[in-house]
């Protein structure tokens, strides 16, 4: 036998050792390849971690009894998804095979060109059942509103499909009021004269940047407010603007919670739950998640919820808030997805998907009467879906935008600057950003 | 000079010195060889991030090199200096307060608690807020400072010393030492141990004979303990000031920032800027910016405090 000295002994061990390690890495890259080209084993989908992906945990093993392939949710919280979808987009990796999306975050994915087209590369179609709303929201470039500059040459697609048909809406203490307030001059009178000691008369959601921003906008808009106008020229100084976000910081104030400005969903379903609050407004997935939670609120069957209540302007217009799946463009198993994305869609499944949490956006289930039993909120739903409401404004800027506009906000709130210093302040952060984003502002 | 070249042994065989220098390489390719892993996590780590975000702080999203551009925005914008007014107030608040706090807990505790077993256990309790997650203490931190049900108010509601709610995060100023206490709870516990094993360091007999010539505890502390500690506090203040730093979660969860951006502190500006903003090269700007001015305030501190006893 050979004698080896030791170096050459401690070159083979290494070499032994690394190919040794290397096996299950060579083995799951083959396990790759071989399920691009057919079915895969798996679907990875990364979630937001809470309500909205509950119901979507429920029905995967089905679609897995049904067609052998599992469905492996990767759940991160809302911030933490946004910044891991970001940067996976950026390398174009291939770690999901689906993605749940917040739908202010679909300009962003668009301008980026993150996602694989689900009409031209998967044949989606729209469904007479299923609002148009619903597929506009998921289409890149926006078909109507304001289309950012470097995106007016590009084709429209659709890229997301909702699963959760998210529209912000109003609830109100049925059992004391008689009548539901339609506009903002009855739920100011309403907030007046129900406000007392340890009852407040309107519960405002106003934590700063998103929180604040979110419940702020259905009233911005309904007083003929926006943030831009329909050429990206910031509008949060015009008079209708500081009108609305004097209405809320000024005039709701007053029979508001304490501390509003350091309020967010969860402390305002919780004093809506606890009946210590006559109204406010309201997302779905805080109705089934508190406000109507069996065990824990004192206001079950307590609660109407209608659309967003009439402003100056003639109108109430709710925001939305859906929640998309899309297919990232680096996907190896696109077909496969936009399979999962299709029998997510049909009627039957739909129905399971509700029965287990859902939010659906078929409205033949929006209005189905036994549905409507267990989730009292359907019929707002619908008739929100229907209006339509607005989207936020469909900009890759809009996380820029929205942190400005919702600490603008919260100052108000809080008292540190007047609503009108507070828009004008903003207004003019907003224009130095959109301006050095390419925007006209 | 002569004799001494006389008493040196004449060289007669080269051998012996070419072996020792062959072992002393081998010797040094080895400590080199061990070394390796360690740098090159640091490099992987450490190094390549710094040079990507140096890269990053002069070029555009599209790679194009704009100068100092990006430095010029960043130190440009108002809410940089409101972000860096807020944890310069942060910083004055929880630095003193540890400190004092810290050095009064571990002067009493040594010259008071003499029994091992008592020691110990305060040893232990002293650990336990530094290994609990950041989140979870801002979670509780929450529950004791929240608006309606924050525990404070209740506990002072029901000893009569309050009859209406203290917005505890709400008024700027309270917002500020409320999320300022949290630091205060969870870190001067670290101040406590590191000046109490340097304690631990004093001769006993210099303390026994400034005790025989009359020396009180202030002349004590001030002449004797304190010549010890004075590298400790050093060291405190290195570890403390990067950690202000890079303070996140217990503000992001109780204040988010606010009232406005009242305590809006430089990371949770940063983070905004990067990942709200997405503005890559304006953040990177303001990192490299952040870490120049902390190297400088470090060269300052030590020159301050010198790290030698004598």
């Amino acid at each position: 036998m050979q004698r080896i000295t030791r170096r050459e002994f401690v070159k083979r061990t290494a070499v032994t050792g690394a190919a040794f390690t290397s096996i299950p890495a060579i083995l799951a890259a083959c396990g790759t390849g071989t399920s691009t080209s057919n079915k895969p084993s798996k679907l990875t989908v990364a979630a937001v971690q809470g309500a909205e992906d509950g119901p979507l945990k429920k029905v995967g093993p089905m679609y897995t009894a049904k067609t052998g392939i599992t469905i492996e949710i990767v759940e991160f919280p809302y911030d933490t998804l946004f910044s891991k979808l970001v940067t996976t987009f950026q390398a174009n990796g291939s770690s999901y095979d689906l993605c749940m999306m917040d739908d202010p975050w679909m300009p962003k994915f668009g301008t980026m060109g993150a996602l694989q087209p689900l009409d031209s590369n998967f044949g989606f179609t729209r469904d007479s059942d299923i609002p148009s709303i619903v597929y506009d929201v998921g289409t890149w470039p926006p078909p109507s509103g304001p289309v950012p500059p470097t995106e007016q040459s590009k084709a429209k697609h659709l890229y997301g499909i909702t699963i959760v048909g998210n529209v912000e809406m109003f609830m109100y203490r049925k059992d004391l009021a008689t009548a539901a307030p339609t506009s903002w001059d009855d739920v100011k009178a309403n907030a007046a004269r129900f406000n007392k000691a340890n009852f407040y008369g309107y519960v405002i959601r106003g934590k700063a940047t998103n929180p604040a921003s979110s419940d702020s906008l259905p009233i911005l808009w309904s007083f003929g407010g926006d943030v831009f106008d329909t050429n990206w020229k910031v509008k949060l100084d015009s008079t209708e603007s500081i009108d609305a976000i004097t209405f809320l910081t000024k005039t709701l104030k007053q029979y508001a919670e304490p501390s509003a400005d350091n309020i967010d969903a969860a402390d305002r379903d919780r004093l809506i739950a606890i009946g210590q609050a006559f109204q406010s407004t309201t997302w779905p997935a805080e109705v089934t998640g508190v406000v109507e939670a069996q065990g824990s609120s004192q206001v079950i069957g307590k609660m109407a919820y209608i659309p967003i209540p009439q402003g100056p302007s003639g109108k109430g217009i709710g925001m939305m808030g859906n929640w998309l799946l899309g297919i990232p463009k680096g996907s190896h198993n696109g077909s496969a997805a936009a399979d999962f994305i299709k029998w997510m869609l049909q009627a039957d499944n739909m129905k399971t998907y509700v029965q287990n949490g859902g939010i659906p956006t078929r409205t033949s289930l929006l209005n189905d009467a036994t549905l409507g039993q267990t989730n009292p909120y359907f019929p707002a739903l619908a008739k929100s879906l229907a209006a339509p409401p607005n989207w936020r404004p469909r900009t890759d800027q809009w996380n820029a935008v929205e942190t400005i506009y919702g600490t603008a906000v919260n100052q108000a709130i809080a008292g540190l600057k007047t609503p009108k210093d507070a828009m004008m302040s903003a207004a003019a952060q907003i224009r130095t950003t959109m301006q050095g984003a390419g925007y006209p502002s | 000079m002569s004799r001494l070249v006389a008493e040196l042994p004449a060289p007669t065989d080269e051998r012996p010195v070419r072996v020792g220098r062959r072992r002393r390489g081998r010797q040094e390719r080895l400590a080199y060889l061990i070394l390796l892993p360690a740098l090159g996590t640091v490099f992987v780590i450490v190094t390549i991030p710094f040079i990507v975000v140096l890269i990053q702080s002069v070029t555009a999203d599209d790679g194009s090199f704009l100068g100092l551009r990006n430095f010029t925005r960043a130190l440009a914008n108002p809410l940089f200096y409101e972000a860096l007014r807020a944890t310069g107030v942060y910083a004055l608040i929880v630095l003193p307060s540890e400190i004092v706090l810290g050095l009064g807990f571990a002067l009493l505790v040594h010259r008071t608690v003499r029994r091992a077993g008592l020691r110990a256990t305060l040893y232990v309790l002293a650990v336990l807020p530094l290994v609990v997650p950041p989140v979870a203490i801002g979670v509780v931190a929450r529950l004791i400072y929240a608006p309606g049900y924050g525990v404070l108010n209740i506990i002072l509601e029901r000893l009569g010393l309050i009859h209406q709610e203290i917005q505890w995060l709400s008024n700027p100023t309270l917002a500020m030492l409320s999320v300022a206490s949290v630091d205060v709870w969870q870190w001067t516990p670290f101040v406590y141990l590191v000046l109490f094993a340097g304690l631990q360091t004093v001769p006993r007999e210099s303390v026994e004979a400034a005790q025989v010539d009359g020396a009180g505890w202030w002349t004590q502390f001030r002449y004797i303990e304190l010549f010890y500690l004075r590298p400790l506090f050093l060291l405190i203040l290195f570890f403390r000031l990067a950690d202000v730093l890079r303070v996140f979660d217990h503000v992001y969860i109780l204040t988010g920032g606010g009232p406005g951006t009242t305590t809006q502190l430089l990371s949770l500006y940063l983070y905004r800027t990067e990942f709200k903003f997405f503005d890559t090269g304006q953040a990177a700007a303001l990192a490299v910016v952040v870490l120049v001015s902390i190297s400088i305030l470090y060269s300052l501190i030590t020159r301050v405090l010198p790290l030698e006893r004598a």
